[in-house]
């Protein structure tokens, strides 16, 4: 075989498993499974927003936490529930009305699990509400995302309960 | 306060000692019986605390037993200091024969009195066994003695502790560069979440979003690390000349956790792509990953070791578990522990050990484990939590 020929028979044969992959994933977007159902907030579909460019030098670090309650997130997920979707709604509102001028999410999980695989998922969480509130018609560059993976508990006890209420994005208006 | 901090740890560690000492059955449990019946020391501290290091390490080392009688090995020599001088003579002889394994001197300032221990004990192994040592190491790990998550550095036998940074802030995931020489972590003191390097004021990595994960490929040129700034936390590699940017991974979840094969020409890392975290293979250029976890609900913090195996941290019945992969061969062990977390597992450079945390009743320490047969060991305890521990090469 020549090498021109190889590189055609894996091309096909690359294009070909992406045909059959894609053809898995519409499958699963019909059926209700671990991601919910189609169209769920933080589905991993959705396609990613990078975030604006460059580095987080002379960000805004801080901002008030006490205008908005978190959004909570099931165990390991990064997904926004829909009984949680209402609180992004008002932060989309806020901001949109000018009362702000933009959010940092702060992104937290439960203390199970490694440390700097917290800290990844925490962002996810933080970006999986941006995603949110960018499709709600919010400025991207308004908002800010910052994990702190396990390392801030809102609840220091080490049941479900204190679990649940760890696993949270904290909105931080400034 | 840190003074008294530092001898609790060196106290811990010399009881620690004790416990793993073993009855000698000559050749009988497979580890070589050696004396230093015929070594004198001197009465000064720098001796006494060089000749208590020194067997304190050869015991750990998991090839010896320090005995009296029956030895196969004896250390002959002498050692003497003063309070700023020390000067030690070391021969290492075959019982059997008298055949000579080694013969050195050394005179070095009378304050590192333990790094001379650790660094004769790393010699006789190799004389005797062929084989590299574990006893120079140092550990880099984050304690929380301070109410606030700190880096702290200590000798692999959980000596000498240092304070690295005083940040008031959180770290996480410390890796030490290639040479030994400097350690890069993620830290919030600027506010979110950066990737530093001691030794630099600036931030290696501060992208948008998050930074974590940083780890210099063995030929120092770049560095592997977890960036969002794409939109979603993906493994790249970042050079540290150019500070151009290589993405590898398009996953559209969590990745994290990097670390360099030996010869830097693939990564493992962490990935959820499947919706549970499993340990992924890739190479430095890119392209498809190979997963290599296939059971546990949960597999994370891998660390590739000079020895070409990867230990990770699996969850295993409810509890986290360290388990040794061969990547070539395809297999996998779990250790056997207690009832107790192990997490964070790395290589010590003996490849042989592991250094890992143990949590027991939501406290952490830092454990060593044998992947032959010792009993884990407790390295670090006591004064707060201790976790994420890297060991130098």
């Amino acid at each position: 075989m020549t090498k021109k020929f190889m590189k055609w028979f894996l091309f096909i044969a690359m294009a070909g498993s992406l045909v059959m992959m894609s053809g898995c994933r519409s499958k699963n977007k019909n059926n209700v499974d671990m991601y919910g159902s189609s169209g769920m907030i933080g589905d991993p579909l959705i396609g990613d927003v990078p975030l604006d460019g460059g580095f987080n030098d002379g960000l805004p670090m801080d901002g008030d936490r006490s205008l908005f309650p978190p959004v909570y997130f099931a165990y390991d997920s990064s997904q926004v529930n829909p009984e949680e979707a209402g609180k992004v709604e008002q932060v989309a509102q806020h901001l949109k009305k000018g009362k702000g001028q933009g959010v940092i999410i702060e992104g937290h999980t439960d203390e199970r699990g490694s440390r700097e695989y917290n800290l990844a998922l925490g962002e996810r969480r933080a970006l999986a509400v941006r995603d949110f509130l960018i499709s709600l018609g919010v400025n991207p560059s308004a908002i800010q995302t910052k994990s702190l993976g396990e390392e801030m508990p809102e609840n220091m006890g080490h049941d479900e309960a204190a679990w649940r209420s760890n696993r949270r994005a904290v909105f931080a208006i400034y | 306060m840190r003074r008294n901090f530092i001898a609790g740890c060196a106290l811990f560690a010399a009881s620690a000692t004790l416990a793993q000492q073993v009855v000698v059955r000559k050749g009988g449990d497979g580890k070589i019986g050696i004396s230093f019946a015929q070594f004198r020391s001197g009465s000064d501290s720098a001796s006494q605390t060089f000749l208590s290091v020194l067997k304190a390490d050869l015991n750990r080392s998991g090839y010896f037993t320090v005995t009296s009688q029956g030895a196969e090995i004896a250390v002959v020599g002498q050692v003497a200091g003063n309070a700023s001088q020390m000067k030690a003579e070391v021969s290492v002889y075959k019982a059997s024969n008298r055949q000579r394994m080694m013969g050195k001197s050394y005179s070095p300032a009378a304050n590192l009195a333990r790094k001379l221990a650790h660094q004769v004990a790393d010699e006789i192994l190799l004389a005797v066994t062929g084989k590299p040592g574990m006893a120079q190491a140092k550990l880099a790990v984050v304690g929380t003695r301070t109410g606030r998550k700190e880096l702290y550095v200590f000798d692999i036998d959980g000596g000498n502790g240092q304070q690295i940074t005083k940040d008031n802030s959180i770290v996480v995931g410390p890796k030490w560069t290639p040479d030994g020489k400097n350690i890069t972590y993620t830290s919030h003191k600027a506010g979110y979440p950066n990737v530093y390097m001691t030794g630099q004021g600036r931030p290696v990595s501060n992208y948008k979003g998050l930074n974590s994960g940083g780890m210099v490929s063995p030929d120092g040129s770049s560095m592997a690390v977890i960036l969002s700034r794409d939109g979603n936390p993906e493994l790249y590699i970042k050079s540290l000349r150019s500070g151009q940017l290589q993405r590898l991974t398009r996953t559209k979840k969590v990745e994290a956790s990097p670390c360099w094969s030996p010869d830097g020409n693939y990564l493992v890392y962490v990935s959820d792509e499947t919706g549970r975290p499993h340990i992924y293979i890739i190479s430095r250029n890119g392209g498809t990953p190979k997963r290599l976890s296939s059971s546990g609900t949960e597999n994370v913090a891998p660390d590739w070791g000079k020895n070409g195996l990867i230990t990770y941290c699996s969850r295993v019945g409810g509890k986290y578990r360290v388990v040794v992969a061969d990547p070539r061969a395809r297999t996998q062990r779990v250790l056997d522990t207690d009832w107790a977390d192990y997490e964070d597992p790395c290589w010590a450079p003996d490849g042989r050990h592991i250094v890992c945390s143990r949590t027991a009743s939501y406290r952490s320490a830092i454990y060593l484990l044998d992947t032959l047969k010792d009993s884990p060991v407790a390295l670090i305890s006591g004064s707060g939590d201790w976790y994420s521990p890297a060991c130098s090469p």
